[in-house]
C-alpha cells in the first residue's frame, strides 16, 4: 500500500517539476522545454537561458526548500510534542531573519551590503552562519522554556511572542537604516525562490543535504522522544545530547534556507501532518523521506502558482504558502481528532 | 449632518439653518487667491514642470505646489512675503515664508543643487545628512562649522531646527506626507515647504523647480536666464538624439530577488530615453513610473540588448557578476557596454548625479547620446556616466 | 542454600530535591534496600511520602541526594543511560496517548537499547516483542492507535513495551490508578504471574493495599516521616509496621481481618456464634450498625447463625426473649 503511495508521489513530483520548469511569464512550449533539458542546441537562445538559468535553479531551490523546511518542522513537532510547532510559528525563522539582518543592516550603508555579495562564496557562508546561529539561539531559548513548562499550548504562545520580540528588534534596526537597505530587507522578507543561483545554490544544497542526513540518522532518537523525556531516558537516550542534535540539524535546515530564500512559512507545520496522515505512521525512518516527498511536491506547486503563469510578474512565495498552508493548519486543529496527535 | 435633539421641530430648523450658514461661509473661502486685497501682477512662466505654479501679486508671491495626479491633486500654498510686510487676507491654510530666505535648511540633494544653481548655497545652514553632499560651497561651510546636521527626514531634531530659526526648511514630499507632520515646526515659527520635483516625468520639468528657489531668494532674473540656456541646450541635444538613424536597444536597472523593476513609459528616465534615441521595450507602457517584472520577462531583452544602463549600486563588471553569475550572459556584459551614472562620486561617497544632475538635464542627455551614438557628439566628455569595466 | 545476589541494593540512600545552590531537601532516608529477581515488590505509603521520588531515583531519572544504588553490583551513578536501559524499564503515569502511535510501534520502542541505529528491528527484536505481546495478552490491539484504547488496555500495552525492553527489573509508578476494579485485579495478577514466570523483579508503587497484601512478595512500606519498613507483607502486618505507617492519619488497621476499620468501636456488645459466610457477614452487618463483637458468650444479646444446605437462619436471644428469622434484614430491624 505504501509502495503505491510512494509511486504516486514520485510521479506527482516529476510532473510538478516539469510544470514548474515549463510555466512562467514567458510562454515557452513544453516541447521546447523538454528539448532544452535534453538536446539544448536546437532551441532559441533566450529560451535556453530562461529554462536553464532561471527556471531550473528555481525548481531545484523549491525542491531543497520543500525537503528542508518540512523535515525541520517534523523534528520540531516531535521535540516539542506539539502539532503546531514549526520553524515560522515558533520564531525560528524570525531568529534566522535576525541573523541575516545583522549582516545586511550592520554597517548601515549600501556599500556593506554589496561588499558582502562581492565576497561571493565567503559572503554567502557568512550569511548562512549568521542565519543558522540566529535560528539556533531562538531554538535554544524555546527548548529551555519548554522543558520547564508542561503545557504545550503555553510553549506555542511563548514561541510566537519570542518571534514577535525578534521581529521588533529587527524593526528598530530598520528604523535607523537607510531606505534602500530597508527596501532590500523588506523584499527579502517576502521570500523568494528565484534569487539563489550558481555558487549559492551549491552551498544551500550542501547545507540542506547535511541537515537532512543528520535528521535521518536521528530517526531512532526522534522515535524515542515521542514518548516524552522520561521514557526516552529510560530507554537509554541521553536526552540533552539528543535535544542538542535536533536543535543543530533543525537550525541548520531552517537557518540555511531562510538565509537565501527569506522566511518561508507554513510548509514546516503543514507537511509533517500530511505525511503522517498519508503514511499512517509515527516512525521517523519513514516520515522523514515522506516529508521530503510531500514537501517537495507542495513547494513546487506553490511555486507554479506564485508564477501566475503568463503574467508579467510573480507573487511572493510566502503569500502562496500561507494560502495553501493555513487550511491545512485549520484542518489539523479543527478537523478529525485522530490527526491532532500530541 | 443634523444632530438629533429632543427639542421641537422649530429648534431643529434653527440648527439646520445655522449649520447651513457655517458650511456656506467656509465654502466661500475655498477658492484660493481670489479673495484678497492685493492685485495679481502675473505668473512665472513654467513650461515643463507640472507640480507647481508661482503667482505674483503686488505685495507677495504665491507658490502653489501640487502633489498627486489628476483628481487626487492636493494643493499646498505658500505665501512669500518680504520681512515686515503684513500677511494678505484669505490664506489661512497657506504657509507664510519671509523672503528672501536668509537661512535655509535643505533635506535633499536636489534642494542643495537648486540653491547652488541660484547662487545661494551659502545660505544653507542645515542639512539632513553630511554624507550626501557635493557642492563645494556647502562643504566649505560644513568644515567651518556653519552648517548643522538636523537628522534625516522622519527623525529630524525639532529642537535643533527651532533653535536655529531658519527662514525655511525644504523637505522632499512623499505620497503620505502632509504638512501636518511638521506642525511642531510651523507652530514654532519655522516654515516648512514640501517639494515634489521627484514627481515630474520630464527632465526639464524636474530641473525647472529651480524657479521655486528663485522665488524664495529673489533671484528670478539670474535663474531664469540660466534655465533658458539649459533649456536651449537640452532641446538641441534632444533633436540630435531623436533624429539619430540607429536606435540601439537598451535595458535599464538591476533585478533583485527575481524581480526586475524597469522604468515604464511614464517615467522620467523614459523621457531621457526618448530624447536620446533608443529602442526600449517598455517605452510606451503607461504606469506609475516602474514595472515590477519577473526576471525571466526581462532576461530575453537583456540577452540581446546593445547597452545596459543604470545597473544600480555597482562599480565594475566584477561587482555585477558577483551579484549573480547569470548576468555575465547578457550581450552588453559581454561587449562591455555597461554604463552607470556613478562617475561623479566624491570622497564622501556622495554621487553628484543626484545633486547637480537634477538641475543639469542637458549634461545627462549629452552623456546618454555620447554613449549611445558616440559619432553624433564627438567632443562631449562624459560627466555623470561612466563605462563599467 | 545459595545466597541470592540482590538485583538492586541501596546503601544509606537519601532521596529528595536539589534546587540550585540551596541545600538539598531530603524527603526520605537513609534507606538500605534489597530487591531480588522473581519477586513482586509493592511500595506503599500515604500520598506525598516520596514514593514517586524513590522510584525515580532508583531508576536513574533523578539524582540521589546521598548514599549509593547498585544494580547487579554496578554503581548506578556511574552507568550511562544506555547501560541503565538494559537493566531497568519503566511504566510511568506520563501521558503518551498523543503522537499518533499505534500499539505495535509503541511496544517495539521497548527494543530501543538493542535495535540498530536507525531503529530497524532484528529477528531477535521481533521475537522479544512477540513474547511481550503474548505475556500481556495485547495481541488483539496491535493495529489500533493508542488513543482508541481504554485505560486498562493502555496500561497493558505500556507494560508490554517495558517487557519488550527485556530488563531484569521493571518499575511501575501507580499502574492501577484510573483503572476500574476488574482491570486493577487483572493487572496485579498479571504482574505477580510475570515475576514468577520470567524471573524478573517487578517493583510497583500503589495505593491498592488489599491487592498488594495478596500478591506482593515483598512490601516496602513508606511513612510520611521518611522511614521505610521492608519485608514480607505478613510480617509487616504482624510486627505492627502497618499500623504504625497509617496510625498518624488516625486509621485503624485490623490485623485479624487484614482490613482497615471504617467504623469506630460499637457501644453495645453482642456475641455471634456460627461459621460460614452467613455468620461472617452477619458479624459485619452488626459492626456496621454499631455493635462491638464479643468473642465470648457472656453478652446480653446473642445471635446464633445456622446454615443448612445453603439456607441460613438466625436466632436472637436477649435474656428470656428468643426470636427466629429467615432473613438478616428482619434481624436487623429488631435490633
Amino acid at each position: 500500500m505504501n509502495k503505491i503511495k510512494i509511486l504516486v508521489l514520485l510521479s506527482l513530483l516529476v510532473i510538478a517539476f516539469l510544470l514548474d520548469v515549463a510555466l512562467g511569464s514567458v510562454h515557452i512550449p513544453v516541447k521546447e522545454v523538454i528539448k532544452v533539458l535534453f538536446t539544448p542546441d536546437s532551441v532559441n537562445e533566450s529560451w535556453i537561458y530562461i529554462v536553464e538559468k532561471i527556471r531550473l535553479p528555481k525548481a531545484l531551490t523549491a525542491i531543497i526548500v520543500g525537503c528542508g523546511l518540512s523535515v525541520s518542522g517534523l523534528q520540531m513537532q516531535t521535540l516539542f510534542r506539539n502539532p503546531l510547532a514549526g520553524p515560522s510559528v515558533l520564531g525560528i525563522t524570525a531568529g534566522a531573519s535576525l541573523g541575516v539582518a545583522l549582516v545586511m543592516l550592520s554597517a548601515g550603508s549600501i556599500a556593506s551590503l554589496y561588499t558582502i555579495k562581492e565576497l561571493g562564496i565567503s559572503g554567502s557562508w557568512l550569511i548562512i552562519i549568521a542565519s543558522s546561529l540566529g535560528a539556533a539561539l531562538i531554538m535554544v531559548i524555546i527548548v529551555s522554556i519548554s522543558s520547564s513548562l508542561k503545557d504545550n499550548v503555553i510553549v506555542l504562545i511563548v514561541g510566537v511572542m519570542i518571534g514577535n520580540i525578534t521581529l521588533s528588534i529587527i524593526s528598530i534596526w530598520q528604523y535607523f537604516s537607510s531606505p534602500e537597505l530597508i527596501k532590500d530587507y523588506l523584499m527579502w522578507t517576502f521570500g523568494s525562490l528565484g534569487g539563489v543561483t550558481g555558487n549559492q545554490l551549491l552551498i544551500l544544497a550542501t547545507v540542506v543535504f547535511a541537515g537532512l542526513v543528520i535528521s535521518f540518522l536521528s530517526s531512532k532518537l526522534l522515535d524515542a522522544l515521542l514518548l516524552g523525556d522520561n521514557y526516552a531516558r529510560s530507554m537509554g537516550l541521553t536526552v540533552q545530547r539528543a535535544r542538542l542534535l535536533i536543535v543543530l540539524s533543525t537550525s541548520v535546515l531552517a537557518g540555511g534556507i531562510t538565509a537565501f530564500c527569506g522566511p518561508i512559512g507554513f510548509i514546516g507545520i503543514a507537511v509533517p501532518h500530511l505525511a503522517r496522515a498519508l503514511f499512517n505512521t509515527s516512525n521517523h525512518r519513514i516520515l522523514i523521506p515522506a516529508c521530503c516527498l510531500v514537501g517537495t511536491v507542495l513547494m513546487l506547486i506553490c511555486d507554479i502558482v506564485a508564477q501566475l503563469p503568463g503574467s508579467q510578474t510573480v507573487l511572493p512565495i510566502n503569500v502562496i504558502t500561507a494560502l495553501v498552508g493555513s487550511p491545512v493548519v485549520i484542518w489539523i486543529i479543527a478537523g478529525p481528532t485522530k490527526l491532532r496527535g500530541f | 449632518m443634523m444632530i438629533k435633539l429632543n427639542y421641537s421641530p422649530l429648534a431643529g430648523l434653527f440648527w439646520c439653518v445655522l449649520v447651513f450658514l457655517l458650511l456656506t461661509s467656509s465654502c466661500k473661502q475655498a477658492p484660493a487667491g481670489k479673495k484678497n486685497t492685493s492685485a495679481k501682477t502675473g505668473s512665472a512662466e513654467i513650461k515643463y514642470a507640472k507640480g507647481f505654479t508661482i503667482d505674483y501679486y503686488d505685495s507677495y508671491k504665491l507658490i502653489s505646489i501640487y502633489s498627486g495626479i489628476g483628481t487626487q491633486r492636493d494643493t499646498a500654498q505658500y505665501v512669500l512675503l518680504p520681512a515686515g510686510a503684513k500677511a494678505p487676507e484669505g490664506y489661512q491654510k497657506a504657509q507664510l515664508i519671509r523672503i528672501p530666505v536668509k537661512k535655509l535648511v535643505a533635506m535633499a540633494s536636489t534642494h542643495v543643487a537648486q540653491a547652488d544653481f541660484a547662487g545661494v548655497a551659502s545660505k544653507i545652514v542645515g542639512l539632513g545628512s553630511f554624507k550626501y553632499i557635493t557642492s563645494p560651497v556647502v562643504r566649505k561651510n560644513i568644515a567651518a562649522g556653519k552648517v548643522k546636521d538636523v537628522g534625516v527626514d522622519g527623525t529630524m531634531n525639532d529642537e535643533v531646527l527651532i533653535s536655529m530659526r531658519p527662514g525655511l526648511v525644504i523637505v522632499m514630499g512623499n505620497p503620505d506626507a502632509s504638512l501636518s507632520k511638521y506642525e511642531t515646526l510651523s507652530t514654532a515659527g519655522v516654515p516648512v515647504m514640501l517639494n515634489s520635483e521627484w514627481l515630474e516625468t520630464t527632465p526639464l520639468g524636474r530641473a525647472e523647480w529651480v524657479k521655486v528657489m528663485a522665488a524664495l531668494t529673489n533671484t528670478e532674473k539670474l535663474v531664469n536666464a540660466k534655465f533658458d540656456v539649459i533649456e536651449k541646450e537640452y532641446k538641441r541635444l534632444a533633436e540630435i538624439g531623436r533624429s539619430a538613424k540607429s536606435k540601439p536597444s537598451i535595458i535599464s536597472g538591476m533585478p533583485f530577488k527575481g524581480i526586475w523593476n524597469v522604468p515604464d513609459g511614464d517615467s522620467y528616465m523614459a523621457e531621457f530615453f526618448r530624447d536620446a534615441g533608443v529602442s526600449y521595450k517598455w517605452i510606451n507602457v503607461k504606469g506609475k513610473g516602474s514595472l515590477p517584472l519577473n526576471f525571466e520577462t526581462v532576461a530575453p531583452e537583456a540577452l540581446k540588448a546593445d547597452f545596459w544602463l543604470n545597473p544600480g549600486y555597482v562599480d565594475s563588471k566584477n561587482d555585477i557578476q558577483a551579484l549573480d553569475g547569470r548576468y555575465a550572459d547578457f550581450k552588453p556584459f559581454k561587449s562591455g557596454n555597461i554604463f552607470n551614472f556613478n562617475k561623479k562620486v566624491n570622497d564622501l561617497g556622495s554621487n553628484d548625479y543626484w545633486e547637480s544632475g537634477a538641475v543639469n538635464p542637458q549634461l545627462i542627455l549629452g552623456d546618454l547620446i555620447k554613449i549611445l551614438h558616440p559619432e553624433l557628439l564627438p567632443d562631449h566628455q562624459l560627466v555623470y556616466y561612466k563605462q563599467l569595466n | 542454600m545459595a545466597v541470592k545476589q540482590p538485583l538492586l541494593h541501596t546503601t544509606g540512600l537519601t532521596i529528595g530535591y536539589r534546587s540550585g545552590k540551596n541545600p538539598a531537601k531530603v524527603i526520605a532516608g537513609p534507606l538500605n534496600l534489597d530487591l531480588y529477581a522473581g519477586q513482586l515488590i509493592c511500595l506503599l505509603g500515604p500520598n506525598g511520602c516520596g514514593k514517586s521520588t524513590l522510584l525515580r531515583t532508583v531508576s536513574g531519572l533523578q539524582q540521589a541526594v546521598g548514599g549509593s544504588i547498585e544494580l547487579e553490583g554496578k554503581n548506578l551513578a556511574k552507568l550511562k543511560p544506555a547501560g541503565i536501559a538494559r537493566l531497568i524499564s519503566l511504566v510511568l503515569t506520563d501521558n503518551v496517548r498523543s503522537g499518533n502511535l499505534d500499539v505495535y510501534s509503541l511496544i517495539s520502542l521497548g527494543r530501543y537499547p538493542y535495535s540498530g541505529w536507525l531503529g530497524i528491528l532484528s529477528q531477535q527484536d521481533k521475537e522479544a516483542i512477540d513474547r511481550a505481546i503474548t505475556a500481556t495478552d495485547t495481541a488483539a490491539f496491535l493495529g489500533r492507535k493508542l488513543d482508541s484504547l481504554s485505560d486498562g488496555e493502555c496500561q497493558k500495552v505500556m507494560l508490554a513495551r517495558a517487557m519488550a525492553q527485556d530488563t531484569p527489573l521493571i518499575i511501575l509508578d501507580e499502574p492501577t490508578a484510573h483503572l476500574d476494579l476488574p482491570s486493577r485485579i487483572q493487572l496485579m495478577r498479571l504482574l505477580h504471574q510475570l515475576a514468577k514466570d520470567t524471573n524478573k523483579a517487578i517493583l510497583i508503587s500503589t495505593h491498592e493495599l488489599d491487592l498488594a497484601l495478596q500478591v506482593a512478595d515483598q512490601i516496602w512500606l513508606m511513612s510520611s516521616g521518611g522511614n521505610l519498613a521492608a519485608g514480607l507483607p505478613e510480617e509487616l502486618v504482624l510486627n505492627g509496621s502497618f499500623q504504625q505507617a497509617f496510625d498518624k492519619d488516625g486509621i485503624d488497621f485490623d490485623i485479624n481481618t487484614g482490613t482497615f476499620h471504617i467504623h469506630t468501636s460499637g457501644r453495645k456488645s453482642i456475641s455471634v456464634a456460627g461459621d460460614g459466610p452467613a455468620a461472617f457477614w452477619t458479624r459485619k452487618a452488626l459492626t456496621r450498625i454499631g455493635y462491638a463483637l464479643s468473642p465470648g458468650e457472656d453478652t446480653e444479646e446473642q445471635v446464633l447463625v445456622t446454615e443448612i444446605e445453603g439456607v441460613a437462619s438466625w436466632t436472637y436471644k436477649k435474656g428470656d426473649l428468643t426470636l427466629s428469622f429467615d432473613q438478616l434484614k428482619e434481624l436487623l430491624t429488631v435490633l
